[in-house]
C-alpha cells in the first residue's frame, strides 16, 4: 500500500483530503505544517508528500528544501498545492508539479497517481 | 496608516495608528473579510508584509477566489506581500497560549507589519474565561507594541456588539446591514478609537468590485468655519423678463429653493440658470433623478437651450441617478466631489424630494441639507434645488420636506398652475430673496420654442391666484 503524507494548515481541507485518499486505498499521514510533516517522515517514510504552500511554522518551500536535502528521502515524490497562482510557482520550482486550489477530486487523483507512477518509473 | 478603503481614512482621522490593535465586528456577510483584504493588498502594494490568519473562516482558496474579482487584488503580492495561514488547529490543540505563540512567531518569520486575525469569535469561545480572553488581547497588544505590527481582529457579533473584553483594544469598528421594507444598505460606525477624533455617528458604505467604499456622514465632516463671503458678482438666469424681477441677481454661492407641482416648469427654469452660466463660460452641473441625460438635453433643446456642445466640451456636467436605490451620503459625495473636481460654479439639483427619499431616517434631513448647502457655499457654487409639491391646485401648499424651506435656502421661488379664463396657466413668484430687492408680484410665464418669457403682473383684480383657483377680489370667479 502506498503512503501519502498530506500537509495543510487548514483543518477542513486536511481532513477532507485524507478521507478521499484513504477511500482510494492509500495509507494517509497528516500534518498541519512543515515541521510536523518532517516529524511524521521521521517515523514513516511516505511515497508522496502532498503539501500546501502557505503554512505556519514551516511553509511548503522550506519543507521541500528539507526533503530534497535529505539523501534518504530523495525518492519521495512531491506534489504542491496552493491557493495562490501556481503558474509562478511552477516556474520558481521546476520539477515539482502543482495543484491549483480549489481543485476537483478527479484532477487531484490524477495528479497523485501521476506523481506516484513517476516515482516508480524513475526507481525502475 | 492608510486603510486603502476610500472614505474610511477620513472617518478615522487619517487611518489606523501603527502598532494599534483593532476589532472589526459585524454579522457574517457584513464585509469584514473584504475590508481586511483590501487593507492588506493596499499596504502590500506599498511594500508592507501582511499576515492573514484564519480561525475556521472560509478556506483560503475560497477567500482568494472571491478576492480575484476585486480590483484591488494583485496575485503578484502572494505570498510575499500577503500570506495566509490557518491558526485553527493550533487553537484547538493548544488554546489561546498556542495561538498567541503562533501569531508572534509567524509575524516574526514573515516580518509582517500587519496582522489580520479572522474569526476572533473562535478564540473567544476557546477561552476558558473572560479573564483568559482579556489576557490574550492584552498580550497581543504588548506584542504589537514591541514588534511594531498593527493587528486587525475580525469577529462576528455574537450577543452584544461591544463585549467588555473588547474595550481594551485601540479601536472598534462595527459593520452592519440595515433593512427598511425591501431596501437595504450598509453602515459603519466607529465604536471606539484611540488616537484622534474620528467622525462620529453612522456612515454609509457600499461594496462593489472595487471593495468597500465609505461615505462619511456629511454632517460629521462639514467644515466648522464660516464659508467665505460671496464676491461682488451676482448670478442671473439669462431670461431678461425674469431677471428684471430681481435686478441685483442671486448672490454667488447662494442657495435657492424652487417649489412647484409637476409640469410647472421647474426643470426649465433651473436649467436656464445653467445655460446662462455656460454662456458666460462657467462650469455647470445638473443633478437629476427622473430624466435621463439624453431626455433632458432633448427637452432643453426643444425650448432653445442647446447644451450638447457644452457637455461635449466638458463644461456642462450631468449626474443622473435613478431614485430607486439612492443612498443619501453617496449622492452628497457625488455632488460635492463633482463640484470640487470641475470647479463648478452653478448647480441645479432637480428633485430635492428624491434626495429626501434616499434618507431612511427623515429626522436627519434638516442637518443634512444645512451641511450640504454649507459645503456648496464653501465652493462658491450658486445652487438651485427644485422641490415638487404634490398638489396641482388647492388652497393648501404642501412642502414635502422635513424641515422648513428657509433652513435649506436663502432664496425661495414658487411656481404653480392657475386656472384662469378657461385656460391653465403657469404662475411664478418670488417669496424670498436674501440681501436684494425683488418684485413680489405674481407673474405668468410662458414656455415656447424660444424659451421662457415672464409676463407682466396679473390683473390686480384677481385674488387667491396662489391657490391655483383665481377669483375676483370682489368675490366672483373670473
Amino acid at each position: 500500500m502506498e503512503t501519502i503524507l498530506v500537509v495543510d494548515d487548514e483543518q477542513g481541507i486536511l481532513e477532507a483530503l485524507a478521507d478521499l485518499l484513504r477511500e482510494e486505498g492509500y495509507r494517509v499521514l497528516t500534518a498541519s505544517h512543515g515541521r510536523e510533516a518532517l516529524e511524521r517522515m521521521g517515523e514513516l517514510r511516505p511515497d508522496l508528500v502532498l503539501t500546501d504552500w502557505m503554512m505556519p511554522v514551516l511553509d511548503g518551500p522550506a519543507l521541500i528544501e528539507r526533503i530534497r536535502s535529505e539523501p534518504s528521502w530523495k525518492d519521495v515524490s512531491l506534489l504542491g498545492m496552493s491557493a495562490v497562482d501556481v503558474g509562478a510557482l511552477r516556474v520558481q520550482y521546476p520539477g515539482i508539479p502543482f495543484l491549483q486550489k480549489p481543485f476537483d477530486i478527479p484532477a487531484l487523483m490524477r495528479q497523485v497517481r501521476k506523481a506516484l507512477d513517476g516515482r516508480r518509473a524513475s526507481a525502475g | 496608516m492608510s486603510t486603502g478603503v476610500p472614505g474610511l481614512d477620513a472617518v478615522l482621522n487619517g487611518g489606523l495608528v501603527t502598532s494599534g490593535v483593532y476589532i472589526v465586528v459585524g454579522e457574517p456577510g457584513a464585509g469584514k473579510t473584504l475590508l481586511a483584504n483590501q487593507l492588506c493588498y493596499h499596504q502590500g502594494r506599498g511594500g508592507a508584509r501582511c499576515l492573514y490568519v484564519t480561525l475556521l473562516a472560509e478556506s483560503h482558496a475560497r477567500m482568494l477566489a472571491n478576492m480575484r474579482d476585486m480590483s484591488f487584488f494583485d496575485p503578484a503580492l502572494l505570498p510575499e506581500g500577503v500570506y495566509y495561514v490557518s491558526g485553527f488547529r493550533t487553537l484547538e490543540e493548544q488554546g489561546l497560549p498556542g495561538l498567541l505563540e503562533l501569531l508572534r512567531r509567524e509575524v516574526r518569520n514573515h516580518n509582517a507589519s500587519i496582522l489580520i486575525l479572522d474569526g476572533l469569535v473562535q478564540a473567544q469561545e476557546a477561552a476558558g474565561s473572560s479573564r483568559d480572553f482579556k489576557k490574550f488581547i492584552h498580550e497581543l497588544q504588548v506584542s504589537a507594541g514591541l514588534a511594531r505590527f498593527t493587528a486587525l481582529m475580525l469577529t462576528s457579533s455574537n450577543g452584544p456588539t461591544v463585549h467588555p473584553e473588547y474595550t481594551m483594544v485601540d479601536g472598534i469598528l462595527e459593520l452592519r446591514e440595515r433593512t427598511l421594507g425591501v431596501r437595504s444598505w450598509r453602515e459603519l460606525q466607529v465604536r471606539k478609537f484611540r488616537g484622534g477624533a474620528t467622525l462620529t455617528g453612522v456612515h454609509t458604505f457600499r461594496i462593489s468590485s472595487d471593495g468597500l467604499e465609505v461615505f462619511p456622514r456629511l454632517e460629521a465632516r462639514v467644515r466648522r468655519a464660516q464659508p467665505p463671503a460671496p464676491d461682488a458678482n451676482r448670478v442671473h438666469f439669462g431670461i431678461p423678463s425674469f431677471d428684471a424681477m430681481f435686478p441685483a441677481g442671486l448672490a454667488t454661492g447662494s442657495t435657492t429653493l424652487m417649489l412647484g407641482p409637476p409640469g410647472s416648469g421647474k426643470t426649465l427654469l433651473g436649467s436656464s440658470l445653467l445655460a446662462e452660466g455656460l454662456r458666460r463660460g462657467e462650469s455647470c452641473l445638473y443633478m437629476g433623478f427622473y430624466e435621463s441625460p439624453e431626455r433632458l438635453l432633448h427637452k432643453l433643446a426643444a425650448v432653445g437651450m442647446d447644451l450638447d456642445g457644452a457637455v461635449e466640451a466638458g463644461r456642462m456636467h450631468i449626474l443622473w441617478q435613478p431614485p430607486a436605490e439612492c443612498i443619501l451620503d453617496v449622492l452628497a459625495h457625488q455632488l460635492l466631489s463633482t463640484v470640487k473636481q470641475h470647479r463648478i460654479q452653478r448647480v441645479f439639483v432637480d428633485g430635492l424630494s428624491a434626495m429626501g427619499q434616499a434618507a431612511p431616517d427623515a429626522s436627519r434631513m434638516g442637518s443634512f441639507f444645512a451641511a450640504l448647502t454649507q459645503e456648496l457655499r464653501y465652493e462658491a457654487a450658486t445652487t438651485v434645488f427644485s422641490l415638487e409639491t404634490p398638489r396641482l391646485f388647492g388652497p393648501v401648499l404642501d412642502v414635502p420636506l422635513e424641515i422648513g424651506p428657509s433652513a435649506v435656502a436663502e432664496n425661495l421661488f414658487f411656481l404653480r398652475h392657475v386656472e384662469l379664463e378657461g385656460r391653465l396657466r403657469r404662475l411664478l413668484s418670488i417669496f424670498k430673496l436674501r440681501d436684494a430687492d425683488f418684485d413680489p408680484s405674481l407673474r405668468e410665464f410662458v414656455i415656447s420654442r424660444q424659451g421662457i418669457e415672464v409676463q407682466p403682473p396679473f390683473n390686480s383684480s384677481l385674488d387667491t391666484l396662489l391657490t391655483g383657483l383665481a377669483r375676483h377680489a370682489s368675490g366672483g370667479h373670473p
